[in-house]
Formats: C-alpha cells, sequence, structure tokens
C-alpha cells in the first residue's frame, strides 16, 4: 500500500491556478524529494497532504484514508516540518515540546524529551526561551518534536532550511532513521547535494507537470527546470 | 480522556505565557486603572446616587478591559504559525476553543478581582457583606464575555482590520451580558435580597450556555477552513 497516493490534485487561489491535475504515489518507507521553481506548488501540494488545504479538485489518500473525508484520522498519521516553527516564543525549548507533544494526547518523559534533543544537538538548550534560539535551532526543535511523534508520514517543506552543515547530517539522519522504522518522508527541497543522499526518488514540479526522475539522474542533470 | 487533556494543555500554555510576558493582563490592568481614576475624580456623589451609577462603571471598566484583552488572545498563535499547528491536530478543535476560553477567562478574572478592592479604595463602596453575590455576578459575566471574546478573537486574528472588526462584533453580542451584569450588580450594591436579582443571574447563566455551546460548535469551521 502506499503511504501517499494523490490522484489529479488541483488548487487555485483566486483566479491563479497552482496545481492542475497532479497525481504522485509514495511508497512506505521512501523518501521522496521534491524540487521545482519558486511558486511551481510544490509546498501547496505539502500544504493538500498535511491537510492545511483542501484541493479544489482531484483526490488524496494517506496510508489508505480519505484525505479529505477522513481528516482527523491522518492528522494523527502525519506530522509537518514548515516555514513556520510553531513555537511559543515565551515557553522553554522543554516546555514547547511538552505542548506540542502533550495536545497529541501523549505525555514524553523528561529521559525521553532530552533525548530527543541531544539528538538533534540542543540539548543544552532545554530550558532556553524559544525566542532565543536563531532559526537553525528552532528547525532543529522542530526535528526533535517530528523524533518524539513518530508520524508514519512525514512532509518536509525546504527541510534544510536555515541548517548548518551538522545540521544538514543530522537532518539527514533523521529521514533515513523515519524511512527505516517504515515511514514515509516527502520533501520539498533545492539542495540536490544532501538530497542525493537520503532521497529514493526525485520529481520536479513544473507548470503542474510531475516529471519523475532517479537521484542518479538528478544528480547528472545540469539544470532539473 | 484525551479531549479534556488538550483542553488543560491550552490553558497551560496560554497562562506561562502571560504570566512570563505580562503583556496582555498589565495593559487590561492599567486600562481599567485608568477607568477608575477618571470616573473617582469626575464624580463626587452621595453614597445613594454612586449605588445608583456604580454598576455602570464597574462593567464600563470591566468591558472595555475585555476588548483589549480578548481581542489579542489569538495573536500568539499567529505568530510562528502556530495556528497551523492546531489546524493540523487530530483533536476536536472544540478542545482548542475551550482550552483558550478557559485561559481568558482566568485572565479576565483576575484582573476582576485585582480591580474590585480599587473600586472600593477609590469609591468608598461597601461591599463586605455583598461579596460573594458580586463575585458570581462577576464570574457569570465574566463567562459570557470570554466565551464571546475567545471566538470573535479567532475569527478576526488573521484580518488586517482586527482591531476595529473585534469590537464591532464583540459589542452588539454581549449587550444582553452587559444588561444582565449590571442589574445584578445594582441589586447587590444596593443590598437587595439575592431572591431580587437573582434571576438577573439566571438569564447570565442561559446566556453563558449559548454563547459557550455556539462558539465551541463554531469554532471548528473557523480553524478547519
Amino acid at each position: 500500500m502506499n503511504a501517499i497516493r494523490g490522484e489529479s490534485l488541483s488548487k487555485s487561489f483566486q483566479h491563479y491556478q497552482v496545481l492542475k491535475g497532479v497525481s504522485i504515489e509514495v511508497a512506505r518507507g521512501e523518501c521522496y524529494a521534491l524540487f521545482g521553481p519558486n511558486g511551481a506548488g510544490k509546498t501547496t501540494l505539502l500544504r493538500i497532504f498535511a491537510t492545511l488545504h483542501r484541493p479544489s479538485a482531484g483526490s488524496f489518500e494517506i496510508m489508505g484514508m480519505d484525505g479529505r473525508r477522513e481528516r482527523t484520522k491522518v492528522r494523527a498519521l502525519i506530522y509537518m516540518i514548515g516555514h513556520g516553527s510553531y513555537l511559543y516564543d515565551d515557553l522553554s525549548v522543554k516546555e514547547n515540546i511538552q505542548f506540542a507533544i502533550g495536545v497529541r494526547g501523549w505525555n514524553p518523559t523528561d529521559g525521553e524529551i532530552k533525548k530527543a534533543l541531544d539528538q538533534v544537538g540542543i540539548g543544552r538548550f532545554a530550558r532556553l526561551r524559544s525566542r532565543y534560539l536563531s532559526a537553525g535551532m528552532k528547525k532543529r526543535l522542530s526535528i526533535a518534536k517530528a523524533l518524539l511523534i513518530r508520524p508514519k508520514v512525514l512532509f518536509l517543506d525546504e527541510g534544510y532550511a536555515s541548517l548548518d552543515e551538522r545540521g544538514v547530517e543530522m537532518m539527514n539522519e533523521c529521514i533515513r532513521a523515519f524511512t527505516k522504522a517504515g515511514a514515509c518522508v516527502l520533501m520539498t527541497t533545492h539542495d540536490r547535494g544532501p538530497t542525493a543522499e537520503v532521497a529514493d526518488r526525485v520529481g520536479v514540479l513544473n507548470r503542474s507537470v510531475l516529471r519523475e526522475m532517479t537521484v542518479k539522474e538528478m544528480v547528472a542533470a545540469d539544470a532539473l527546470f | 480522556m484525551h479531549f479534556f487533556s488538550v483542553v488543560r494543555w491550552i490553558a497551560w500554555k496560554d497562562l506561562l505565557s502571560e504570566y512570563r510576558n505580562r503583556e496582555n493582563i498589565s495593559s487590561m490592568f492599567f486600562f481599567a486603572l485608568n477607568v477608575i481614576l477618571i470616573f473617582s475624580f469626575s464624580f463626587s456623589l452621595d453614597p445613594d446616587t454612586l449605588k445608583e451609577i456604580m454598576p455602570g462603571i464597574i462593567w464600563v471598566a470591566f468591558g472595555f478591559t475585555a476588548i483589549i484583552g480578548l481581542g489579542k488572545s489569538f495573536l500568539i498563535e499567529v505568530n510562528n504559525d502556530c495556528m497551523e499547528y492546531f489546524q493540523c491536530l487530530p483533536v476536536p478543535k472544540g478542545a482548542i476553543y475551550l482550552g483558550k476560553f478557559l485561559g481568558n477567562l482566568l485572565f479576565m478574572l483576575t484582573v476582576e478581582v485585582v480591580l474590585f478592592p480599587l473600586f472600593v479604595l477609590f469609591f468608598n463602596l461597601e461591599i463586605l457583606d455583598q461579596f460573594l453575590p458580586l463575585l458570581l455576578i462577576s464570574t457569570v459575566a465574566t463567562i459570557g464575555l470570554s466565551a464571546l471574546g475567545t471566538l470573535f478573537s479567532a475569527l478576526t486574528v488573521q484580518i488586517r482590520a482586527r482591531e476595529v472588526m473585534f469590537p464591532i462584533l464583540l459589542l452588539p453580542l454581549s449587550v444582553p451580558i452587559f444588561i444582565g451584569a449590571v442589574e445584578a450588580t445594582r441589586g447587590a450594591l444596593s443590598g437587595d435580597p439575592f431572591s431580587m436579582y437573582r434571576h438577573w443571574i439566571e438569564l447570565l447563566g442561559v446566556f453563558d450556555v449559548i454563547f459557550v455551546v455556539v462558539s465551541f460548535w463554531i469554532f471548528e469551521f473557523i480553524l478547519d477552513y
């Protein structure tokens, strides 16, 4: 069974049609990287799968569940690391994690939180208020949340943005850990180098045409679009 | 069970954030303090006349304080795209509403508890005998104000003219609350027996139930558009 299946998805904002009849399938345990020029609709596609946008037309399934009708069930299986950090400035790093996981119905122990924060390299900042975190540290904190939530489907919207070299390596380690555990990762990115290390398949979205290619082809290509 | 855990987590987050930054509560308090000072220096009335106009002064202060405080209650969710995180949560959105409502209610009651002694001090009120009825009136009226304020704060937080739209939406619907609160407060301050103004408190209770239930139901559509 596919983890993600989108069929003939379209989305318009006012008169501008961002997506027109895009179909995509991503298997369980697979990392799929989505490239494309700015405004191609990569983020919009991710947000449709993350149930943040309703498609204007078409259908999609997450882990076999209808993304339009079974939204709450779908939401229990997914996690999105987007452009927003989803953090509260006046809560500490640890409190932000406690809150983000707590509202999903699970209270991680201090040890589990510490382990996740250490894994992403921000363990020593656990008591720091999140307003003082840099963009890269906020991204690492989002990854720590994902590690604790353990979603079946992880969406990364420009996952490498704001991360330093070590952060990019750490992100890739996490992606490998997710896919090894059978989760599916769908990411939008512009960074071919680090993506080549983890992606199983690559798609280039341009003017609502999704052109699939192998990782080797992606690395060898002079320009993707 | 998980439903109430979400309510608790959201109220906890709001209270902790407010405790740390004190942005909302201090602006509410100082606004109300100004109202009290202006009215206390404007009128030098005999005790009977004062008891007649006092309910109006009290609820002008509380009402406009509510507009200041409640109008900003969802701003914290817009920073860092936290609304998006709420949208993605696999929980009934009503639980998020109730959490925000509970947080707002506690803010409002805290401000009111601090303000009551100031009314006593500046207007020479003798309310010791009527303390419990006044507390009840204040709580019941504040529940209704918080219920509406939380809903309209969520509704207007994403629009540019939110500071204009919020009172435009809140004030007309709050009229029954203000009428009930002023009438019940007048009864309490005049030393009337409780049975004489009990029907106003019951009316407030009915509006509370209506406002909380309707807002709870509408919130699902506001957040999950």
